[in-house]
């Protein structure tokens, strides 16, 4: 990984987040339907976060995980509502993989400055972590597909412009890019914990054109298993960010409190509360390194899954852990929607159990596991 | 005697270096004491000391000047890692790891020359003299005297929880040289001859059945003056200039593995991995272990390039030892009945000793600063929590 790139980008999140993101926006984007801010979107999108992960080739700068966790550590840390997970990694993941160049072509370079904005709509089940379970079908004509059903829990679905679509045929697996206001193209949207929301989109016999196929079959359902342990290693780096900050929160906030006298960080019931909260922050950023650096290498798919649940499981715990006891430190003032420590708990809350909780990755790795013994 | 190995370590490439140690330690291990869940007796493990001492590698961390393999830090992991990816018991090895590097640091030419060959041979076995009765986690609130006595030192007091004392030739002690002075003030450090009259060792039964710590009286204990390490009353410095691999060592995660591979096994033979209750809840341990092991291989990267440990290395200890403690736990809990049947026993086809891997885990969260204990270092010195 070249750390001069590293070191570069710390400095420019830090930067951008300092003069630009304070937590008075995150509340006043709150439950609008918009969810997140198009200005500050283009402003990352010409600080190229946006196309990090992106090939140079298609418009971005062809970095890796390690890049990208980067600015969604300082997205965590600042509570963004931006979709940069959800479309600059999950969606332009499941968009790459394909070789469909002419798709790619148009969206990727799109994606990458702040045009257009895609989400991914692949899930149908609530803690589905893999393709098994999809039921939408995919009826081929001669334009390309038409495709029905019911795709939920889209992250970032309110403001996309197009939806990666994963649906079954009967030849497999078919991934491709259906338009937001195509015909037989419907969205609801689902308020969720932390102000924004899931989209529901409902498919009916809406028109996947040929010419927007990213993928069928085999190379369909192996662009979408990468695409989304990719994105969990992402999430995990914003739980990171946002356990970080909420554990700094609490530590300060054990400084300044006075009660009995002294500071309440002075009692020893807390001051060991806080130390186990900072050990499990200090696991998730360890395993995190580990882990950015494993799938930055391009491992073959069984053990990038086993690392994903290791760190998906790590980082969601650790961070609803740690936002929880926040809450506690605080006492009742951390109980109010005026202090910001129910902020980050809510935060942690979705993006835990976003792309599977601790402990639905833990079965996963469980599972490959005992796979590979057999 | 062996010949100093004049041989640099440091030199050879990583991997050289690693299979050098590991053709070693396979070919010559005593097969019978590999992943023992329990401290070895010395007269177990003089054997395998006199083989590494006569290859010249009982010491790695030592200079070669005294007989040391001088090797750097990364090599050092690599040899610390092969010892116990083949599960080598640590002998009374304190010489070699505490007390042989405070006699170079702070040592008299005489001292030197005297203790460092006979550590490094085993002719002289160390035990470490610290805990008293009523100074454990307050080890500073130690009460042993010393006074002088013309030539020599008068020692008076008693020591506890003294590792393998009567496995020991010579005891290192923390004594106290000025009463007037604050606690940490007024500690002086010796090296006092176990054979001295008037010292009384006498062994503790621990919860596993084993007699590996002892109690270490001292009943007008004459010793001679130049047993003194440092300047009076500055022994608590002395004593504190250890830590760097022996902080890191204790976070090991291949410390569990004989744990872990047992309870691994016992679950095949039981089929206990088609149970989603005993799955998840071994999943998590093993996780947690895999963490550890992220964040030990951070601490680790930390000690290759050179830099100190910090107060933080603490959370490497309390994750270390609890996690250890967990797998234990379940171990003894998957056994059911037959987890608390005393000794090794066949369960399925499968040979395992439940309570000695458990009992073994237990005092790791008392030992060398308690779990509560590093919490407090964190708390204080990093989270700079006000006291």
């Amino acid at each position: 990984m070249p750390s001069e790139h590293a070191a570069l980008l710390k400095d420019s999140v830090a930067d951008f987040i300092e003069r630009g993101m304070d937590i008075a926006r995150v509340r006043a984007l709150r439950d609008t339907p918009g969810e997140y801010d198009r200005a500050v979107w283009r402003q990352m999108a010409d600080l190229g976060w946006l196309g990090i992960s992106i090939p140079e080739a298609y418009g971005g700068m062809g970095l890796g995980l390690s890049e990208a966790a980067i600015v969604a550590e300082g997205l965590g840390r600042a509570l963004a509502p931006e979709p940069y997970t959800a479309c600059a990694v999950l969606a332009a993941s499941a968009i790459a993989a394909s070789d469909n160049e002419a798709l790619k072509q148009d969206l990727l370079p799109a994606i990458a400055a702040g045009e257009r904005i895609a989400a991914l709509a692949w899930q149908e089940e609530p803690g589905a972590l893999d393709a098994g379970h999809i039921a939408a079908r995919a009826t081929p004509f001669e334009g390309g597909y038409r495709i029905s059903g019911a795709k939920r829990y889209v992250s970032g679905a309110a403001g996309a412009d197009a939806y990666v679509v994963a649906a079954r045929s009967d030849a497999g697996l078919v991934l491709g890019v259906v338009e937001r206001d195509a015909a037989g193209v419907s969205l609801e949207l689902q308020a969720i914990a932390d102000g924004r929301h899931f989209g529901t989109l409902a498919l009916d016999d809406a028109v996947l054109p040929r010419e927007k196929i990213a993928a069928t079959g085999e190379a369909a359902g192996a662009a979408l298993a990468r695409a989304l342990d990719r994105a969990s290693a992402i999430a995990s780096a914003e739980l990171y960010g946002v356990m970080s900050r909420a554990l700094e929160m609490s530590v300060d906030y054990m400084k300044t409190r006075v009660q009995f006298g002294k500071p309440i960080g002075s009692f020893q019931a807390l001051q060991h509360r806080a130390v186990d909260l900072y050990i499990q922050q200090q696991l998730a950023s360890a395993v995190l390194d580990d882990s950015l650096r494993a799938l930055d290498a391009e491992p073959e798919a069984g053990v990038r899954a086993g690392i994903a649940s290791r760190l998906k499981a790590r980082c969601s715990d650790a961070a609803v852990r740690i936002t929880r006891e926040a809450i506690q430190i605080h006492g009742a003032i951390g109980f109010t929607d005026e202090y910001d420590a129910g902020l980050y708990l809510k935060r942690a809350l979705v993006l835990a159990a976003w792309l599977g909780n601790g402990a639905q990755h833990r079965r996963r790795y469980a599972s490959l596991a005992l796979k590979a013994q057999a | 005697m062996a010949a100093a190995a004049e041989k640099d370590y440091n030199a050879l490439s990583d991997d050289a270096f690693r299979a050098e140690v590991r053709a070693f330690v396979e070919a010559r291990y005593p097969e019978a004491l590999r992943f023992l869940p329990r401290r070895v007796r010395m007269s177990e493990i003089r054997g395998w000391w006199n083989t590494l001492s006569d290859h010249g590698w009982i010491a790695p961390n030592w200079p070669s000047v005294w007989g040391g393999m001088a090797l750097d830090p990364g090599k050092m992991v690599i040899y610390l890692e092969e010892m116990e990816r083949h599960g080598v018991a640590r002998a009374a090895d304190q010489g070699i790891t505490q007390v042989g590097p405070i006699i170079m640091k702070y040592g008299t030419d005489a001292q030197k020359e005297y203790f460092l060959p006979r550590t490094r041979t085993g002719e002289i076995i160390w035990a470490q003299g610290y805990s008293e009765p009523n100074a454990g986690s307050d080890l500073a609130n130690l009460q042993t005297l010393a006074v002088i006595d013309g030539d020599d030192f008068v020692i008076n007091g008693q020591k506890i929880w003294t590792t393998l004392a009567h496995d020991s030739t010579h005891i290192y002690l923390l004594v106290r040289t000025d009463r007037e002075a604050k606690k940490q003030k007024g500690i002086s450090f010796l090296l006092v001859d176990a054979t001295t009259p008037g010292i009384t060792i006498r062994p503790i039964r621990n919860i596993a059945g084993h007699d590996e710590f002892c109690e270490v009286f001292f009943d007008n204990v004459r010793v001679p003056r130049d047993t003194l390490v440092g300047c009076m009353n500055e022994g608590w410095t002395v004593a504190k200039a250890l830590l760097g691999f022996e902080r890191l060592n204790i976070g090991s995660p291949r410390r569990p593995q004989y744990a872990l591979m047992r309870l691994e096994m016992l679950a095949r033979a039981k089929g206990l991995f088609d149970d989603a209750g005993f799955l998840d809840r071994y999943t998590a341990i093993k996780l947690d272990l895999e963490d550890l092991a992220s964040l030990y291989g951070r601490y680790v990267e930390q000690v290759k390039r050179g830099e100190p440990l910090g107060h933080d290395v603490s959370s490497l200890k309390i994750w270390a030892m609890e996690a250890w403690q967990r797998l234990t736990d379940l171990l003894v809990e998957t056994g059911a009945e037959d987890g608390v049947i005393e000794g090794a026993q066949d369960v399925k086809g499968v040979e395992i000793d439940f309570l000695a891997p458990f009992y073994y885990a237990r005092p790791s969260t008392i030992y060398g600063g308690s779990s509560e204990i590093q919490r407090n270092i964190l708390s204080k010195y990093v989270l700079e929590l006000p006291s």
